[in-house]
Formats: C-alpha cells, structure tokens, sequence
C-alpha cells in the first residue's frame, strides 16, 4: 500500500488524474476556471476565490473532433487542447480564459468559444514587445480581465484581496525553484520526470492545496535515499510546452534532466510578481516581462539603425545561460513542437548563443503524438552520444 | 576475436562481422519487412556461415538502425548516427561531414577527429529519403535502381516544384500527360530530392571532405544533383549500405575492449540466436 500522504506519490497520482480535485471542488459549489496558457494572470482567479485549471492536450488522445474546427498544418497542442474540449473532456470548467500569447492560441480562442458554451469566456489581448506604450495597453487588458471576471463571481475586488492572492502565488513559485535547488546535487535528488509530475499538479489544484504538496514533496525529496540514479550527463531542456512525462522519460533514459525551461517546468516560476501598491501594476509587469517564452522577442534596445546580435542574443537567452552554468549543465536540447513558429525561429540564434559559451545542444522537433516518440529517441541517444 | 554489427534500417538489413583490425569476414544485406524485422537472427545466421564462424566466437555484437532494440543478441544499442560517423570515417580518415540518405530517413553528421560532433535528421516525413524515389519508380512504372540510368540521359532541365512524396507523386503525372520525357522528370525529381536534402545539411556548416553513403548513394543521378546542390565533390564507400553496420562492428570492438582493460569480467555472454518476441 503506498503511503498517500507522501508528496511525491500524491503529485503521482494528481498527474494520472489531473481533473479529479477540481471536480470535487465544483461538487461542493466552486467554480472551475480553464486556462490553456501560463500567460493568463491566475492571482485575479484565485483572488475572486475561483479554481483555476490548466487545460493541456493529450498526446495519447488522436485529434479527430478538431479537424472540423482547425486547420490540420497548425499548433498541435492547441489542435488537441481544443480536440479534448470538443470531446467533452473538460466540460466541469465553468469558464475559461485565453490570450493572445501567440496567433494559434488566439485563433483557437475564437473557435473554442464559438463552439463550447462556458458561463465564463474572457480573451486578454497582449502585445508583442515590451517597449512602454505596450505595457500601457496591456495593464488595461489586465484591468478589463479584472472587470469582467468581477462581474462573473458577482463581487468586486479589493485590492488587498488582489495582494493576498499574488502572495500566495509567489509563495508556489519560491517553493517550486526550491525544488529546483534540489536538481543542482549530483547526482539530483529529484528527477525531470517527478518534478514534471509535481508542476502538472501545481496546474490542478487550487494554489494553496498545491503549496501545501510542495511543502510535502520538498521535505520528502530532501530526505529520501531512493533518488534518481547517477546518468552519464546532466541535461537543460528549453520548450514551449513539455507536458506529458513519456517525452521525459526519454530524455532521462540516458541523462539526468536537471532544468526544465518549458511551461511544464520551471519557465512560470522563475521570477515573483512584485508587490507595488496598486497590484495590478505588478502583475502587469510580471506577466508582459519576467515569463521567458519566445512568444516576446526580447531586442536588447529598439530604435537602433544597427543591431548588435550578441547583445540581442544576451537580452533574449540570457537567462539559459545562467540556468546552464548555475545547474552544471553538460548539454542542452530545444525541443520543438511542430509549426510552433515562435519557438522555431529561436532555434538558429539559440544554438549560436550555446555554442558561443561551449555547451553543445541540439534540437529536436515533434509533433506532438505517440508516433513521433521513436524518432524522438534515437535523437535524443544520438546527442547522448556525442556529449558522453 | 571478431565482432558484429548489425543495422536494422526501415527498408534493408545489415549485418558486418569484422576481425579486431577492421577487416570485414561477412556482409549481408537483406529486405527489412514486417517479417524480417524480428528475424535478424536469421540474418546473423547466414552472416556467420558466410564467414564460417559460430556465434560464441563473437565477442561483441552492437544493434543500431531503427530496429536496434528487437536484436535480442545484441550487447549494446546504439543509435545509427554514432554507427554511420563511426563507419564512414574508418573508411575516410578526413571526413568532416557525413550524408546519409536512408530508406526513411536522411541525416547528416559532423565529424572531428572520427567522432561525431553535431547531426541533424530530417522528421518523421520521407520526402528526401530512398522511399520518396521507390514510391516515384512505382509511379513512373521502372525499377528504382534504373533510375540513376535513365536520369543521366536527360537533356533538359524540368523543374518539380514539390517536395512533398505525394504532391511529387501527382506533378509527375501531370508532366507525363504534358508529353515531357521520361529522363527529364526524373532528373527534376532528382533535382527536388537534392536540394531537399541540401537544405537539411545546411543546418550544419558543410566542410570537405563530405562523404555520402546510404542506399541512395548507389543512384548516380542523385550522386550528381547532390554535387550541384552542395556545390562540393562528394565521396562514396564502395558499398555505401553498409557504413552503419561497419561502424557498429567497430564500436563493437572498442566497447569490448574497453570492457577488458578496465578490467571487468568477459563481456562474452551466451548467446542464442532467438528471434526478438517482443516489439518496440
């Protein structure tokens, strides 16, 4: 019998049946927010005392209902998130939330709502770069999602309630790089594959149920003595969207994944929201800024006549860098999703940046479905091979 | 002391058993279907008469290629691009890049110092692979070997503007009913399979010498629109099928002996030729 309440077995099982809680939840009254993206300010859900949920896809699930909604050369994650809620899969969400993260997402957006009748559907537009006038336009979108999901739970905001909330969501973001400090031994006393179990949790259950496993697995890790076995390398994974542990799996048959920068990873968790006076304020610039996915292009400064590419390559991947040396990283993947252009157009920059500092790197591209896992592997041993 | 290696690509399987100086005692290639996929034991047993040796005389044996985990005998799996680097420089001590254009796939490696530094390969589409131009030979109604042939005899240059298997597949049947001559299409298919496969290696800065194996290799018609596309004189193995199985019988060696000065117990196991009952 295993012993439940271990953190780790629970962050288990919370993965292998991910809408469990949060249908208990809507049993006894609550309202179950969706969200397909880490783009969508969760403090305002939880403030208004609202569930949010991640919607994800389902790798193992073949996309046959979106074919009548999405065209078939387009994102396949957002193809079988979309696929899943035309299948019924999610029909406890009570609303859902997108954004204009990148254009499949906002186009599915659209589909998505025409289709599915949720009580709740708000879509927050974000701009494409940082320069001020954006920021300015995007605290209005966050001050519109504010609004309307107001009107939704039928009670206004204070503003303490709003900090109350980003607290507590800081909070879950300082636990889960503390659970990153815990890759940095070696060898890890926690693998890629568990903590990707745990963030997929953290995206199921409400946020203070989700610190509380935090709590759990983090105590349990930094005793345990049946750790992941020492690989041959130490590797750094950078995607947009990692999410189902049999791509992990592959990754760690022959190395130890010490840093996931992807969204079922580290990538959402980096960085606190600042706690300005007016809140919104600071989620404003969390949300447009510290989020590191290639969805912005981070130019180190506009308006120049020339561009400087080792200063854009610092300004946009700087970060990697840090996370390779700081995780003593021998080796690097991208993984690409297959038309996931915003990711794609990274690739030849981001490899020129790893080679610039000497860690080798690869990336790999997939598209999203059982299938493409055998290829995936022998890619993924191959550049074993050459590092080890 | 002798060593095998055996390739279990998408279309053709390869067995080399070599002596500890490289020297090759058997090569054995033969079709990959649904069938023979779990009889590479079968294979090895015609490997090994052909060599006149039994199998506990083997001291080693590397599995590679896609079929490399249904080798039940294997001491090891390694993946075919460490295998084809590995092969192709024994046979080319200066090569720097490295193409293989396979059944189902195409893959190009960089190599320093006889060790592969960085690859790409193309995806799970077959469009610039072998099985592009059996599914066009089928299509034009010749064999696949002749294609090479028929394609050197061409005199005008036709453009096939898809990349695509099938969209290639229809263009040709259009440019058929346009009255065009059967060695211009296929050279312009030729044409189309070259500057896909270009395109991929170009990922990785290409330096001489480049060397260039895989069935595919054996078309003189692709040999030449790849010159042209790279823009570079390429070499070609003797036998460009079996760089992946030779490479796989070297690493053969270098494990075992390896496994021997660090003096661990005989990796020789006792092995039977069992056919793989499992699938992967």
């Amino acid at each position: 019998m295993i012993d439940k309440s271990k953190g780790l077995s629970k962050a288990k099982e919370v993965y292998a049946n991910r809408s469990h809680r949060v249908k208990e939840l809507k049993a006894e009254g609550k309202k179950i927010i969706g969200y397909p993206c880490m783009y969508v300010p969760l403090e305002i859900i939880t403030a208004l005392d609202l569930i949010s949920y991640r919607t994800c896809g389902d790798m193992a699930e073949p996309v046959t209902e979106a074919d009548r909604a999405l065209p078939t050369a387009f994102c396949p994650i957002m193809r079988s998130c979309l696929d899943c809620a035309l299948k019924a899969k999610d029909d406890f969400l009570d609303g859902i939330v997108t954004t204009h993260s990148c254009d499949p997402q906002e186009k599915t957006a659209r589909v998505w709502e025409s289709y599915i009748n949720y009580s709740y559907f708000h879509f927050i537009d974000m701009p494409g770069t940082l320069r001020p006038e954006a920021l300015e336009y995007y605290r209005g979108q966050i001050n519109d999602f504010k609004k309307s999901l107001e009107s939704f739970a039928g009670k206004e905001l204070s503003s303490e309630k709003v900090k109350a909330a980003i607290r507590l969501h800081n909070r879950q973001r300082a636990l889960v790089r503390e659970l990153y400090e815990l890759t940095k031994p070696e060898p890890p006393l926690i693998s890629g594959t568990e903590i990707l179990q745990v963030v997929k949790a953290l995206m199921s259950l409400p946020v203070a149920e989700g610190n509380e496993l935090l709590d759990q697995v983090i105590s349990e890790v930094k005793g345990r003595t049946d750790g992941p076995q020492k690989k041959p390398a130490r590797l750094l994974v950078w995607s947009s969207t990692l999410d189902d542990i049999d791509i992990m799996q592959i990754f760690e048959a022959g190395a130890n994944v010490v840093m996931d920068e992807s969204c079922g990873g580290i990538r959402a968790y980096r960085a606190d929201v600042k706690l300005t006076d007016d809140p919104l304020d600071g989620l404003t610039h969390y949300y447009a800024t510290e989020i590191t996915c290639a969805r912005t292009f981070r130019e180190a400064a506009f308006g120049e006549a020339r561009k400087d590419y080792m200063a854009d390559l610092e300004s946009r991947f700087g970060h990697l860098k840090h996370i390779a040396k700081e995780w003593n990283a021998d080796g690097a993947i991208f993984l690409l999703v297959r038309y996931c252009d915003p990711f794609a157009f990274e690739m030849p920059s981001l490899k020129d940046y790893f080679d610039s500092f000497g860690i080798p790197s690869t990336y790999i591209e997939y598209d999203y479905t059982q299938g493409s896992l055998a290829p995936l592997r022998t890619r993924v041993e191959a550049f074993l091979e050459t590092i080890s | 002391m002798y060593f095998a290696g055996v390739d279990i690509g998408s279309t053709m399987t390869k067995i080399v058993l070599t002596q500890r100086d490289h020297r090759v005692l058997s090569a054995i290639k033969g079709p990959t279907g649904p069938e023979h996929r779990q009889l590479a034991n079968e294979v090895m047993k015609m490997a090994l008469e052909q060599a006149n040796l039994q199998l506990d005389e083997i001291s080693y044996v590397v599995a590679t290629g896609y079929g490399r985990l249904n080798v039940p005998f294997a001491d090891r799996q390694i993946t075919e691009l460490t295998c084809h680097a590995r092969g192709v420089s024994s046979l080319f001590t200066n090569v720097r890049t490295a193409i293989d254009i396979g059944g189902q796939d195409a893959k190009c490696m960089k190599i320093n110092n006889g060790k592969m530094v960085d690859f790409v390969m193309n995806d799970k589409c077959v469009a610039g692979t072998g099985r592009f131009l059996e599914i066009i030979a089928a299509t034009l109604g010749v064999k696949v070997e002749e294609l090479g042939d028929i394609s050197l005899k061409s005199t005008k240059k036709l453009e096939i503007s898809s990349f695509c298997t099938i969209f290639a597949q229809q263009e040709v049947v259009t440019r058929l009913s346009d009255g065009e001559n059967l060695e211009d299409i296929i050279a312009g298919l030729h044409d189309a399979l070259a500057s896909r496969v270009a395109g991929l290696v170009r990922r990785l800065k290409i330096e001489p010498d480049v060397v260039l194996t895989g069935g595919v290799a054996k078309n003189a018609g692709i040999v030449k629109a790849m010159k042209e596309n790279l823009g570079c004189e390429l070499l070609i193995p003797e036998d460009p099928l079996l760089t992946g199985a030779l490479g796989a019988a070297i690493l053969a060696k270098e494990y075992f002996l390896k496994a021997m000065s660090e003096g661990e117990p005989s990796p020789i196991k006792a092995r039977r030729l069992e056919r793989a009952m499992f699938f992967r």
